[in-house]
């Protein structure tokens, strides 16, 4: 397969990316040999590298590379020109999502910080204005305290009973988990159609579709390709989020109605235990990063994009309003409980409706899934390898 | 001065690469004092990229000449030159004041930068006060360092009949050649071609040896220096001793031998190799047990000729040199700095300088490829009896072309890795060997064929930085990519040697201030011109050879070095020698200026 070769790609990708050294690199090959991820047929960063210099976009587009690194740092550290290959992979990996995106708006969010924080703060002040016109604090809320102390958190609403509210809540949800998981399943369609179906170098055998799959589930619930890394830590951080933030995900779309009850259960209940445990498991993640971004000591986390720091402030927020609705319900304090649960879900709604899709919270799609097509790709050529070195070949006469 | 054209200066900032640049505000403010002069600006202010502006200002302020200041600021001419013409002015117009090129570089140079200037305005050439000094230029020269290249600077200069003092620090002359086995890419036997030279320089009437002694001090000028000497104490008599070696033979102190890279023990009291020159022994003062604490003397009672001095001192002399060549070479890199590569934590992770001793038929295995292994008490040694590796990998480049340690490429490291694995084939033609490089380098007469000869050896070449080696059961597991095949290496080899590159020695800093001659950033001594005058340095009666002014191979080193002869053989014919441009005043350098326009008006 021919692919075009666009020497100005390399300013197309710098809009993507905080350093821009990568034209430094003299392809010696330190970066693939010393990243502990890399295997046979997924030699990276340098043959990204390569194709960035080349300005071969066409094949860019076939590489799941960028979603196999985990950003260790170390090829950064050990790069003999300094050329920063890590900073690549995170450049590609927003390059990429922007390509798998068909409404063109991932591209627009991280070219351009104004977009992404005009689309969340736009989304925040919907829901702060809907709440405000259709879901006004009771005039009489005072009295909403249940026997315990704490604050009767869906009975606040004006002219609706605590059923209703918690319905409309719950319609809410679902309706975001769908807009949500139509924009990421067309994505990836899309990555798939790019990687795999595009990539005419490999044919995939159908059968393997069905026996690599549950590579899907096991990587995406235990991140086993990050624990490779040399540095455990940021494995670990990254699991407490992952499954923190799943968990509350799963919590709120699935289980509302048993999370947000009338009633506060008693602490070691599986709803406080598991709310907890993400708090816990968020926060760490945050607070790890947030130093180590401000700090810029670890190569991992010394050059931070716009969207890098969006996704700690937002999910900061996210976290930190959700703790507070908490703590205002447990002292009865009612409007501060409500104007608090408002603010959560003001800053909860475009964190979750702007960047899942669109922005860097997509990794946990494209991640697990570009695992799965990794594997399938590799299936591909092993089966390729099996008919060159077994099927007798016809004899020239 | 009245003939000065009203000349706009324009000031280029960018070092070129040098740690330290002059002052360029005073430059700036000694300059705006000539009538006529004008300044147009410095490269940080208005970068040259808008030509349009600088048009317009030559227009302006009706500028005639313009002159381009700062460190080779030849690269922006182009762009005056076709400013000038835009503004309808002969581009010719355009001068240059390269201030790096007459050696205005380290800060303490802003006198001669001014001058520099000053010259260029006036329209003069800098030739113009060079003035030679009155006195004659003393004959004898001192080349410091006694390696190939100060052994052949030595003995091109003696051979014209002019009395050399060639200076050591170590016990014998020979250097790093002494220690190779082969040369490349006629793989002669270093020893057989270096130690005639050795003898000749040894034995030649010109030429004053001066072993275990270092430079102290340098005063003087061209033609005539005062150089003090420190000849250290050997504690043998170098008349009496005979060289028959029973000292050594009962010595019990113990240390690892410098000329075989550590491979082996020597004793305290040594000769450092067997045909060294002077071949005579000498304590080494840090191990000898007597001189430690005076429990021994076995040396002194089993020597048949008396010659063990105890009581000897370090002497200070002072010699008496017109011309001064430094010759004093390279340091290997320091492997231990690249962790990644297990030097010094496995056995069998070997540098290129190790490798060299261990083929090497008086090295610590007769010349056997052996693996390290443990002695009794744990040491690692190398021994003939042990198991011949299978596989030998060399990686290329280590502490080379590498921004964490020398950005430079030590330009032999290709060749000799070559070379090695031809070695490991020629004794060892079953094993496996493995060339890892990230460009080959293979340039030069008879080096392409060389290269293309190891690849029919079967030596396997792969392009590809081998990015860590980690031990792996009893062997070493490398990875590496290989680039031309898109393949990822991990494979398992039972030795792997390092190519290390070649680094400024460590006193080259404290040298080059005692001589008044300049280091570049990589610490390298700065010549004249890499083109067209490789030798000279800007302080005149000071030359270099070899390695010191950057990294050559052999024949390389040999052609610089007799070069660096022919400039001292002409000072001392001609019996004049330049006055060093940066020590005269600049009261006298503008009364030159004053006499040579006023001369010029006329």
């Amino acid at each position: 397969m021919s692919y075009r070769v666009n020497p100005e790609f390399k300013h197309e990708l710098a809009q993507f990316g905080i350093s821009k050294e990568w034209n430094e690199c003299f392809h010696c090959g330190n970066c693939s040999a010393i990243c502990p991820l890399t295997e046979q047929g997924f030699l990276f960063p340098r043959n990204g590298i390569r194709a960035m210099q080349m300005g071969l976009k066409e094949k860019l587009a076939t590489h799941v590379d960028p979603w196999l690194c985990y950003y260790c740092g170390e090829c950064s550290e050990t790069c003999p020109r300094e050329a920063n290959p890590g900073e690549l992979m995170m450049t590609l990996r927003r390059y990429l999502t922007s390509v798998y995106d068909w409404t063109g708006l991932s591209k627009k969010f991280y070219t351009s910080k104004w977009w992404e924080f005009g689309f969340i703060i736009l989304i925040a002040l919907l829901v702060i204005v809907a709440f405000m016109v259709f879901l006004p604090l009771k005039s009489g809320a005072a009295a909403m305290v249940n026997a315990s102390g704490g604050v009767m958190i869906n009975s606040l609403v004006e002219g609706i009973s605590a059923e209703r509210f918690i319905k409309i809540i719950e319609y809410g949800d679902w309706s975001m988990a769908v807009l949500v998981a139509a924009f990421l399943m067309s994505n990836i369609a899309h990555m798939f159609y790019k990687v795999i179906l595009a990539d005419k170098s490999v044919r995939v055998p159908f059968t393997t579709y069905f026996t690599e799959f549950w590579r899907l589930i096991y990587n995406f619930a235990t991140q086993a390709k990050f624990s490779k890394c040399d540095d455990k830590k940021y494995w670990v951080g990254h699991l407490l989020l992952m499954t923190g933030y799943s968990i509350m995900f799963a919590v709120i779309v699935v289980l509302l109605p048993l999370f947000q009850t009338e009633e506060i259960v008693p602490w070691y209940n599986w709803q406080r235990l598991l709310g907890y445990y993400a708090t816990i498991g968020i926060l760490f993640f945050l607070v790890i990063v947030t130093i180590g971004r401000i700090k810029k000591t670890d190569i991992k986390l010394k050059y931070s994009h716009p969207s890098d720091w969006l996704f700690i402030i937002m999910l900061g927020l996210t976290t930190i309003t959700g703790i507070l609705v908490h703590i205002f319900r447990l002292n009865g304090l009612v409007a501060a409980t409500y104007y608090m649960y408002v603010l959560h879900l003001a800053v909860l709604v475009p964190m979750i409706l702007v960047e899942v899709p669109f922005s860097k919270w997509s990794h946990l799609a494209y991640r697990p899934f570009a695992i799965y097509f990794s594997k399938l790709k590799k299936a591909a050529v092993k089966k390729e390898v099996y008919q060159r070195e077994f099927t007798p070949a016809i004899q020239n006469i | 001065m009245q003939n000065i054209p009203i000349t706009g200066v324009y000031f280029h900032y960018y070092t070129n690469g040098y740690s330290e640049s002059v002052n360029m505000l005073e430059v700036e403010n000694y300059i705006k004092k000539i009538p006529g002069v004008i300044i147009l600006g410095n490269s940080d202010e208005f970068p040259p990229i808008d030509k349009q502006f600088f048009i317009s200002k030559i227009k302006e302020l009706k500028i005639e000449q313009l002159v381009i200041a700062g460190y080779s600021p030849g690269i922006i001419k182009t762009f005056f030159s076709s400013a000038m013409h835009e503004a309808g002015l002969n581009p010719k117009n355009v001068l240059i004041a390269s201030f790096n090129e007459y050696g205005a570089i380290k800060e303490s140079d802003t006198d001669l930068a001014k001058t520099i200037l000053h010259f260029t305005i006036a329209g003069l050439s800098l030739g113009d006060i060079y003035t030679y000094s009155e006195k004659p230029v003393n004959e004898t020269t001192l080349v410091i360092g006694g390696g190939i290249a100060g052994i052949q600077a030595s003995l091109e200069i003696a051979n014209s009949k002019h009395k050399v003092y060639l200076l050591e620090r170590t016990g014998t002359i020979g250097g790093h050649m002494a220690t190779f086995d082969k040369t490349f890419p006629t793989l002669d036997c270093a020893a057989c071609i270096l130690t005639p030279k050795m003898v000749e320089v040894g034995q030649h009437p010109y030429i004053d040896l001066l072993t275990y002694s270092e430079v102290l001090d340098v005063k003087g000028e061209p033609g005539d220096f005062k150089v003090k000497v420190k000849k250290k104490a050997k504690y043998v008599d170098m008349a009496n001793c005979i060289g028959c070696g029973i000292c050594s033979e009962k010595c019990p102190a113990k240390t690892p031998s410098e000329f075989d890279a550590g491979t082996t023990l020597r004793k305290a009291i040594y000769i450092p190799f067997p045909q060294a020159v002077p071949n005579k022994y000498l304590i080494d003062a840090e191990n000898c047990i007597y001189l430690d604490n005076g429990k021994c003397g076995v040396c002194k009672k089993v020597c048949p000729a008396d010659a063990i001095r105890f009581d000897q001192v370090d002497k200070e002399v002072e010699l008496n040199v017109g011309n001064i060549v430094v010759a004093t070479g390279f340091k290997p890199f320091d492997a231990n700095r690249a962790d990644n590569f297990g030097y010094g934590k496995f056995p069998n992770v070997l540098t290129s300088l190790e490798f060299e001793r261990l083929v090497n038929a008086s090295g610590p295995t007769e010349g056997n490829i052996t693996l390290r292994t443990k002695d009794k008490k744990g040491n690692p040694v190398f021994t003939k009896e042990s198991k011949s590796p299978e596989s030998v990998a060399l990686i290329h480049c280590i502490g080379s072309r590498d921004m964490t340690f020398n950005r430079y490429c030590s330009k032999v490291c290709c060749m000799y890795s070559l070379k090695l694995a031809h070695l490991v084939k020629e004794k060892l033609p079953d094993a496996e060997v493995l060339e890892f490089y990230i460009d080959m380098r293979a340039y030069g007469k008879g080096y392409e064929e060389f290269y293309e000869r190891i690849k029919e050896e079967g030596v396997h070449v792969i392009r590809g930085r081998t990015a860590k080696i980690d031990q792996a059961n009893d062997k070493l597991l490398l990875r590496s990519e290989d680039i031309e095949n898109n393949n990822l290496i991990e494979k398992q080899v039972d030795m792997v040697v390092l190519s290390v590159g070649l680094e400024p020695g460590n006193d080259s800093v404290s040298l080059s201030d005692m001589l008044g001659i300049n280091t570049d950033n990589d610490g390298w001594f700065i010549e004249v011109s890499s083109n067209i005058n490789p030798t000279n340095t800007m302080e005149s009666g000071i030359t270099l050879a070899g390695v010191c002014q950057g990294p050559k191979d052999i024949p390389d080193t040999v052609a610089h070095a007799s070069a660096a002869a022919a400039k001292v053989i002409q000072n001392i014919v001609q019996q004049k020698s330049k006055k060093t441009i940066s020590k005269i005043a600049l009261s006298e350098i503008e009364e030159t200026i004053n006499n040579v326009s006023h001369h010029n008006s006329k």
